[in-house]
Protein backbone atom coordinates (compact mmCIF):
# COMPACT_ATOMS: atom_id res chain seq x y z
CA UNK A 1 0.00 0.00 0.00
CA UNK A 2 1.45 3.59 -1.12
CA UNK A 3 1.05 6.67 0.93
CA UNK A 4 -1.08 8.23 -1.74
CA UNK A 5 -3.13 5.30 -1.41
CA UNK A 6 -3.55 5.46 2.72
CA UNK A 7 -4.44 8.99 2.29
CA UNK A 8 -7.05 8.56 0.05
CA UNK A 9 -8.43 5.89 2.28
CA UNK A 10 -8.08 8.03 5.56
CA UNK A 11 -9.49 11.10 3.53
CA UNK A 12 -12.68 9.39 2.32
CA UNK A 13 -13.17 7.99 5.38
CA UNK A 14 -13.24 11.07 7.48
CA UNK A 15 -15.47 13.14 4.54
CA UNK A 16 -17.92 9.68 5.27
CA UNK A 17 -18.00 10.64 9.12
CA UNK A 18 -17.71 13.92 8.53
CA UNK A 19 -21.19 13.49 6.47
CA UNK A 20 -22.84 11.48 9.46
CA UNK A 21 -22.19 13.88 11.86
CA UNK A 22 -23.16 16.92 9.85
CA UNK A 23 -26.51 14.94 9.38
CA UNK A 24 -26.57 14.12 13.00
CA UNK A 25 -26.44 17.67 14.32
CA UNK A 26 -28.98 19.01 11.69
CA UNK A 27 -31.16 16.08 13.01
CA UNK A 28 -30.88 18.96 16.42
CA UNK A 29 -30.94 21.63 15.13
CA UNK A 30 -34.72 20.95 13.66
CA UNK A 31 -35.56 19.19 16.42
CA UNK A 32 -34.00 21.08 19.17
CA UNK A 33 -36.58 21.82 21.62
CA UNK A 34 -35.27 25.49 22.45
CA UNK A 35 -33.44 28.29 20.78
CA UNK A 36 -30.63 27.84 22.50
CA UNK A 37 -30.36 24.56 21.50
CA UNK A 38 -29.90 24.84 17.98
CA UNK A 39 -27.39 28.07 18.66
CA UNK A 40 -25.52 25.21 20.02
CA UNK A 41 -26.50 23.28 16.91
CA UNK A 42 -25.25 25.94 14.82
CA UNK A 43 -21.81 26.42 17.00
CA UNK A 44 -21.55 22.73 16.14
CA UNK A 45 -22.52 22.72 12.64
CA UNK A 46 -19.45 25.49 11.94
CA UNK A 47 -16.84 23.02 13.60
CA UNK A 48 -17.83 20.18 11.52
CA UNK A 49 -17.35 22.38 8.65
CA UNK A 50 -14.23 23.44 9.67
CA UNK A 51 -13.08 19.66 9.91
CA UNK A 52 -14.73 19.45 6.67
CA UNK A 53 -12.18 21.92 4.89
CA UNK A 54 -9.51 20.66 6.70
CA UNK A 55 -10.20 17.26 4.97
CA UNK A 56 -10.70 18.99 1.81
CA UNK A 57 -7.47 21.20 2.27
CA UNK A 58 -5.46 17.68 2.15
CA UNK A 59 -7.43 15.67 -0.65
CA UNK A 60 -7.05 18.72 -3.23
CA UNK A 61 -3.70 19.69 -2.36
CA UNK A 62 -4.78 23.47 -1.83
CA UNK A 63 -3.09 24.75 1.17
CA UNK A 64 -5.41 28.07 0.83
CA UNK A 65 -8.14 26.00 2.92
CA UNK A 66 -6.66 26.20 6.20
CA UNK A 67 -6.93 30.20 6.41
CA UNK A 68 -10.49 29.77 5.37
CA UNK A 69 -11.11 27.39 8.11
CA UNK A 70 -9.10 29.70 10.54
CA UNK A 71 -11.52 32.67 9.13
CA UNK A 72 -14.46 30.61 9.51
CA UNK A 73 -13.79 29.21 13.05
CA UNK A 74 -13.64 33.02 13.91
CA UNK A 75 -16.84 34.10 11.80
CA UNK A 76 -18.56 31.31 14.07
CA UNK A 77 -17.29 32.71 17.40
CA UNK A 78 -19.10 35.46 16.53
CA UNK A 79 -21.97 34.23 15.60
CA UNK A 80 -22.24 32.33 18.75
CA UNK A 81 -21.77 35.35 20.92
CA UNK A 82 -24.19 37.23 19.02
CA UNK A 83 -26.80 34.35 19.14
CA UNK A 84 -25.80 34.23 23.29
CA UNK A 85 -26.69 38.09 23.48
CA UNK A 86 -29.57 37.96 21.77
CA UNK A 87 -30.55 35.08 24.05
CA UNK A 88 -29.91 37.00 26.76
CA UNK A 89 -31.92 40.03 25.67
CA UNK A 90 -34.68 38.05 24.78
CA UNK A 91 -35.55 35.88 27.69
CA UNK A 92 -37.21 32.81 27.94
CA UNK A 93 -39.65 32.93 24.88
CA UNK A 94 -43.61 31.86 25.78
CA UNK A 95 -43.70 28.84 23.75
CA UNK A 96 -40.26 27.37 25.33
CA UNK A 97 -41.42 27.91 28.61
CA UNK A 98 -44.61 25.77 27.89
CA UNK A 99 -41.90 23.35 25.98
CA UNK A 100 -39.93 23.16 29.11
CA UNK A 101 -43.00 22.30 31.88
CA UNK A 102 -44.44 19.82 29.75
CA UNK A 103 -41.03 18.17 29.51
CA UNK A 104 -41.03 18.06 33.33
CA UNK A 105 -44.27 16.60 33.34
CA UNK A 106 -42.68 13.25 31.63
CA UNK A 107 -39.39 13.38 31.68
CA UNK A 108 -38.56 10.58 29.09
CA UNK A 109 -34.85 11.71 28.57
CA UNK A 110 -33.37 10.94 24.83
CA UNK A 111 -36.68 11.51 22.95
CA UNK A 112 -39.43 13.90 23.40
CA UNK A 113 -41.24 14.01 20.60
CA UNK A 114 -44.49 15.39 20.67
CA UNK A 115 -43.10 18.56 22.75
CA UNK A 116 -40.92 18.78 20.17
CA UNK A 117 -42.75 19.02 16.95
CA UNK A 118 -44.88 21.05 18.73
CA UNK A 119 -42.91 23.64 19.74
CA UNK A 120 -41.24 24.00 16.07
CA UNK A 121 -44.35 24.74 14.43
CA UNK A 122 -45.32 27.43 17.04
CA UNK A 123 -41.84 29.11 16.48
CA UNK A 124 -42.96 28.87 12.96
CA UNK A 125 -46.13 29.97 13.21
CA UNK B 1 7.92 49.18 27.24
CA UNK B 2 4.82 46.76 27.37
CA UNK B 3 3.92 47.99 24.55
CA UNK B 4 7.33 46.71 22.67
CA UNK B 5 7.30 43.83 23.95
CA UNK B 6 3.78 42.64 22.93
CA UNK B 7 4.25 44.29 19.49
CA UNK B 8 7.07 42.20 19.18
CA UNK B 9 4.80 38.99 20.05
CA UNK B 10 2.29 40.24 17.48
CA UNK B 11 4.92 40.59 14.60
CA UNK B 12 6.17 37.03 15.64
CA UNK B 13 2.78 35.54 14.94
CA UNK B 14 2.42 37.54 12.26
CA UNK B 15 5.24 36.40 10.11
CA UNK B 16 4.59 32.81 11.36
CA UNK B 17 0.96 32.87 9.84
CA UNK B 18 2.38 34.46 6.86
CA UNK B 19 4.72 32.47 6.39
CA UNK B 20 7.51 34.06 5.35
CA UNK B 21 10.68 35.92 7.03
CA UNK B 22 11.30 38.81 4.65
CA UNK B 23 12.58 42.61 6.52
CA UNK B 24 9.68 43.70 4.68
CA UNK B 25 7.21 41.28 6.37
CA UNK B 26 8.53 41.76 9.46
CA UNK B 27 7.96 45.60 8.88
CA UNK B 28 4.72 45.24 7.70
CA UNK B 29 3.67 43.21 10.64
CA UNK B 30 5.26 45.10 12.72
CA UNK B 31 2.64 47.75 12.20
CA UNK B 32 -0.20 46.21 11.50
CA UNK B 33 0.52 44.74 15.65
CA UNK B 34 0.93 48.50 16.51
CA UNK B 35 -2.26 49.49 14.45
CA UNK B 36 -4.17 47.01 16.34
CA UNK B 37 -2.59 47.45 20.04
CA UNK B 38 -4.14 51.66 19.02
CA UNK B 39 -7.35 50.03 18.89
CA UNK B 40 -7.42 47.76 22.43
CA UNK B 41 -4.87 49.80 24.68
CA UNK B 42 -7.54 50.98 27.07
CA UNK B 43 -8.02 47.09 27.86
CA UNK B 44 -4.43 46.71 28.38
CA UNK B 45 -3.28 45.52 31.83
CA UNK B 46 -1.44 48.28 33.66
CA UNK B 47 1.47 46.10 33.46
CA UNK B 48 3.32 43.25 32.22
CA UNK B 49 2.94 40.24 34.94
CA UNK B 50 5.52 38.45 36.32
CA UNK B 51 5.29 34.96 34.43
CA UNK B 52 7.38 31.93 35.41
CA UNK B 53 7.43 30.02 31.76
CA UNK B 54 8.54 26.75 33.08
CA UNK B 55 5.11 26.24 34.84
CA UNK B 56 3.31 28.00 32.42
CA UNK B 57 4.80 24.86 30.27
CA UNK B 58 3.67 22.46 32.77
CA UNK B 59 0.14 24.14 32.58
CA UNK B 60 -0.27 23.70 29.26
CA UNK B 61 1.06 20.01 29.12
CA UNK B 62 -1.43 19.53 31.59
CA UNK B 63 -4.09 21.46 29.69
CA UNK B 64 -3.48 18.93 26.65
CA UNK B 65 -3.51 16.14 29.03
CA UNK B 66 -7.03 16.72 30.27
CA UNK B 67 -8.00 17.88 26.92
CA UNK B 68 -7.51 14.73 25.06
CA UNK B 69 -9.28 12.79 27.92
CA UNK B 70 -11.84 14.63 28.65
CA UNK B 71 -12.64 14.20 25.11
CA UNK B 72 -12.20 10.40 24.78
CA UNK B 73 -14.34 9.98 27.91
CA UNK B 74 -17.15 12.19 26.41
CA UNK B 75 -16.42 10.21 23.71
CA UNK B 76 -17.40 6.78 25.95
CA UNK B 77 -19.82 8.74 27.83
CA UNK B 78 -21.75 8.99 24.30
CA UNK B 79 -21.67 5.39 23.19
CA UNK B 80 -22.73 4.11 26.02
CA UNK B 81 -26.36 2.90 26.00
CA UNK B 82 -27.62 4.34 29.59
CA UNK B 83 -25.89 7.47 30.34
CA UNK B 84 -25.96 7.67 33.79
CA UNK B 85 -25.84 11.16 34.74
CA UNK B 86 -26.01 13.12 37.47
CA UNK B 87 -25.87 16.82 36.47
CA UNK B 88 -25.43 19.87 37.98
CA UNK B 89 -24.33 22.83 38.83
CA UNK B 90 -21.99 23.47 41.50
CA UNK B 91 -20.30 26.68 43.32
CA UNK B 92 -16.54 26.78 43.04
CA UNK B 93 -15.17 29.48 45.54
CA UNK B 94 -12.18 30.84 43.70
CA UNK B 95 -8.67 31.90 45.73
CA UNK B 96 -7.42 33.83 42.78
CA UNK B 97 -8.15 37.64 42.36
CA UNK B 98 -7.43 39.02 39.13
CA UNK B 99 -9.67 38.88 36.05
CA UNK B 100 -7.12 37.07 33.26
CA UNK B 101 -6.50 34.29 35.98
CA UNK B 102 -10.32 33.67 36.41
CA UNK B 103 -10.47 33.71 32.83
CA UNK B 104 -8.40 31.48 32.72
CA UNK B 105 -9.34 28.62 34.99
CA UNK B 106 -12.83 29.43 33.55
CA UNK B 107 -11.52 28.13 30.08
CA UNK B 108 -9.42 25.35 31.52
CA UNK B 109 -12.36 24.01 33.57
CA UNK B 110 -14.64 23.79 30.36
CA UNK B 111 -12.13 22.07 28.34
CA UNK B 112 -11.22 19.09 31.43
CA UNK B 113 -13.52 16.43 31.85
CA UNK B 114 -17.18 16.55 32.73
CA UNK B 115 -17.32 20.24 33.87
CA UNK B 116 -18.16 23.44 32.28
CA UNK B 117 -18.04 26.57 33.25
CA UNK B 118 -21.11 28.80 33.54
CA UNK B 119 -20.72 32.04 35.65
CA UNK B 120 -19.22 34.26 37.64
CA UNK B 121 -20.43 36.00 40.34
CA UNK B 122 -20.44 39.81 40.66
CA UNK B 123 -18.13 40.13 42.87
CA UNK B 124 -15.51 37.87 41.72
CA UNK B 125 -15.66 35.45 44.60
CA UNK B 126 -17.60 32.05 42.92
CA UNK B 127 -17.50 30.01 39.96
CA UNK B 128 -20.44 28.13 38.60
CA UNK B 129 -19.37 25.13 37.30
CA UNK B 130 -21.82 22.59 35.51
CA UNK B 131 -20.52 19.30 36.05
CA UNK B 132 -21.66 16.03 34.05
CA UNK B 133 -21.42 13.76 37.32
CA UNK B 134 -22.25 16.16 40.07
CA UNK B 135 -23.32 13.54 43.01
CA UNK B 136 -19.96 14.88 45.09
CA UNK B 137 -19.13 18.39 44.56
CA UNK B 138 -16.96 18.42 47.26
CA UNK B 139 -14.42 16.23 45.37
CA UNK B 140 -14.97 18.54 42.26
CA UNK B 141 -14.15 21.17 44.24
CA UNK B 142 -11.02 19.75 45.70
CA UNK B 143 -9.42 17.96 42.21
CA UNK B 144 -10.09 21.47 40.54
CA UNK B 145 -8.26 23.80 43.60
CA UNK B 146 -5.32 21.14 43.23
CA UNK B 147 -5.53 20.93 39.65
CA UNK B 148 -5.23 23.77 37.82
CA UNK B 149 -5.57 26.77 40.16
CA UNK B 150 -2.77 25.56 41.98
CA UNK B 151 -0.98 25.69 38.61
CA UNK B 152 -2.14 28.70 37.89
CA UNK B 153 -0.97 30.51 40.85
CA UNK B 154 2.58 28.77 40.11
CA UNK B 155 2.69 30.41 36.74
CA UNK B 156 1.15 33.79 37.68
CA UNK B 157 2.75 34.66 40.65
CA UNK B 158 1.60 37.65 42.49
CA UNK C 1 6.89 6.25 -4.68
CA UNK C 2 6.93 5.03 -0.78
CA UNK C 3 9.83 5.79 0.71
CA UNK C 4 10.34 5.99 4.81
CA UNK C 5 9.89 9.24 5.29
CA UNK C 6 6.75 9.99 3.12
CA UNK C 7 4.74 6.59 4.81
CA UNK C 8 5.19 7.85 8.07
CA UNK C 9 3.72 11.65 7.66
CA UNK C 10 1.30 10.11 5.59
CA UNK C 11 0.29 7.26 8.02
CA UNK C 12 0.31 10.24 11.10
CA UNK C 13 -1.66 12.40 8.85
CA UNK C 14 -4.23 9.59 8.59
CA UNK C 15 -4.43 8.73 11.89
CA UNK C 16 -5.35 11.86 12.95
CA UNK C 17 -7.87 11.95 10.41
CA UNK C 18 -9.45 9.10 11.49
CA UNK C 19 -9.27 10.01 15.03
CA UNK C 20 -10.34 13.77 14.15
CA UNK C 21 -13.67 12.77 12.16
CA UNK C 22 -14.85 10.16 15.03
CA UNK C 23 -14.37 12.59 17.19
CA UNK C 24 -16.50 15.01 15.58
CA UNK C 25 -19.18 12.20 14.93
CA UNK C 26 -19.41 11.68 18.60
CA UNK C 27 -19.76 15.15 19.08
CA UNK C 28 -22.70 15.08 16.85
CA UNK C 29 -23.85 12.24 18.29
CA UNK C 30 -23.68 13.32 21.86
CA UNK C 31 -25.49 16.46 20.66
CA UNK C 32 -28.63 14.18 20.16
CA UNK C 33 -28.17 12.03 23.10
CA UNK C 34 -27.47 14.35 25.43
CA UNK C 35 -31.23 15.33 27.74
CA UNK C 36 -30.38 19.32 27.62
CA UNK C 37 -28.79 22.05 26.59
CA UNK C 38 -26.01 21.96 29.14
CA UNK C 39 -25.00 18.43 29.14
CA UNK C 40 -25.51 19.39 25.36
CA UNK C 41 -22.76 21.65 26.14
CA UNK C 42 -20.25 19.36 27.52
CA UNK C 43 -20.14 17.52 24.15
CA UNK C 44 -20.26 19.77 21.54
CA UNK C 45 -17.44 21.96 23.58
CA UNK C 46 -14.92 19.17 23.97
CA UNK C 47 -15.27 16.18 21.73
CA UNK C 48 -16.16 18.67 19.07
CA UNK C 49 -13.21 21.03 19.38
CA UNK C 50 -10.74 18.02 19.81
CA UNK C 51 -12.05 16.83 16.25
CA UNK C 52 -11.93 19.88 14.43
CA UNK C 53 -8.46 20.49 16.22
CA UNK C 54 -7.41 17.10 14.95
CA UNK C 55 -8.28 17.64 11.38
CA UNK C 56 -7.12 20.93 11.14
CA UNK C 57 -3.35 19.66 12.62
CA UNK C 58 -3.78 16.65 10.10
CA UNK C 59 -4.32 19.39 7.55
CA UNK C 60 -1.34 21.10 8.64
CA UNK C 61 1.35 18.66 8.89
CA UNK C 62 0.14 16.80 5.34
CA UNK C 63 1.63 20.29 3.82
CA UNK C 64 5.07 19.39 5.04
CA UNK C 65 5.95 23.02 5.07
CA UNK C 66 6.57 24.76 8.57
CA UNK C 67 4.25 27.85 7.18
CA UNK C 68 1.77 25.98 7.12
CA UNK C 69 1.97 24.21 9.98
CA UNK C 70 2.54 27.36 11.95
CA UNK C 71 -0.74 28.34 10.31
CA UNK C 72 -2.61 25.51 11.28
CA UNK C 73 -1.23 25.35 15.00
CA UNK C 74 -2.32 29.13 14.76
CA UNK C 75 -5.83 28.02 13.73
CA UNK C 76 -5.78 25.37 16.44
CA UNK C 77 -5.23 27.77 18.93
CA UNK C 78 -7.99 29.90 18.02
CA UNK C 79 -10.09 27.22 18.37
CA UNK C 80 -9.54 26.04 21.21
CA UNK C 81 -9.46 29.67 22.94
CA UNK C 82 -12.54 30.47 21.39
CA UNK C 83 -14.66 26.92 21.95
CA UNK C 84 -14.77 27.42 25.83
CA UNK C 85 -15.77 31.33 25.72
CA UNK C 86 -18.65 30.76 23.14
CA UNK C 87 -19.97 27.57 25.03
CA UNK C 88 -19.25 29.36 28.24
CA UNK C 89 -21.43 32.33 26.80
CA UNK C 90 -24.42 30.37 25.83
CA UNK C 91 -24.53 28.51 28.92
CA UNK C 92 -24.78 31.97 30.70
CA UNK C 93 -27.12 33.38 28.64
CA UNK C 94 -29.41 30.41 28.72
CA UNK C 95 -29.65 30.17 32.47
CA UNK C 96 -29.97 33.66 32.46
CA UNK C 97 -32.82 33.43 30.80
CA UNK C 98 -34.47 30.67 32.44
CA UNK C 99 -33.85 28.21 30.43
CA UNK C 100 -33.94 25.05 32.89
CA UNK C 101 -31.79 21.89 33.51
CA UNK C 102 -32.74 18.40 32.85
CA UNK C 103 -34.51 16.32 35.51
CA UNK C 104 -31.88 14.23 35.66
CA UNK C 105 -29.64 16.96 37.81
CA UNK C 106 -28.96 16.62 41.55
CA UNK C 107 -27.94 20.67 42.22
CA UNK C 108 -28.31 24.02 41.10
CA UNK C 109 -26.07 26.63 42.90
CA UNK C 110 -26.56 28.88 40.68
CA UNK C 111 -28.97 31.77 41.71
CA UNK C 112 -31.54 32.62 39.31
CA UNK C 113 -31.30 35.83 37.71
CA UNK C 114 -31.45 38.66 40.11
CA UNK C 115 -32.48 40.80 37.32
CA UNK C 116 -31.73 40.86 33.52
CA UNK C 117 -27.87 42.99 33.87
CA UNK C 118 -26.70 44.10 30.54
CA UNK C 119 -23.15 42.99 31.60
CA UNK C 120 -22.10 39.83 29.87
Amino acid sequence: MSASAILSFSTAFALVTLSLGLLLTVARIVRGPTLPDRVLGLDMLVAIAIGFIAVIAIRSGFNLYIDIAIALSLVGFLATVAFARFILARGLSPESASADSRAAIAPKRGKAPAPARRQKKGGRR
Amino acid sequence: MRFIVVNLLLTLVWVAVTGSFTLHNLALGFAIGAMSLLLVREQLPASLHRVRPVKMLLLAGLFFKELTLSAIKVAFMVLTPDMRLRPGIFAYPLTITRDFEITLLANLITLTPGTLSVDVSDDRKMLYVHALDCHDPAAERRAISTGFERRIREAFPA
Amino acid sequence: MSAGPDMLVAIAVSVLLVAGSIFSLLAALGLLRFPDLYTRMHAASKAGTVGSGFLLLAAGLHALDIAILLRALAGFAFFVLTAPVSAHLLAKAAHQAGYKLTNLSVTDQLPLAKQKSDRL
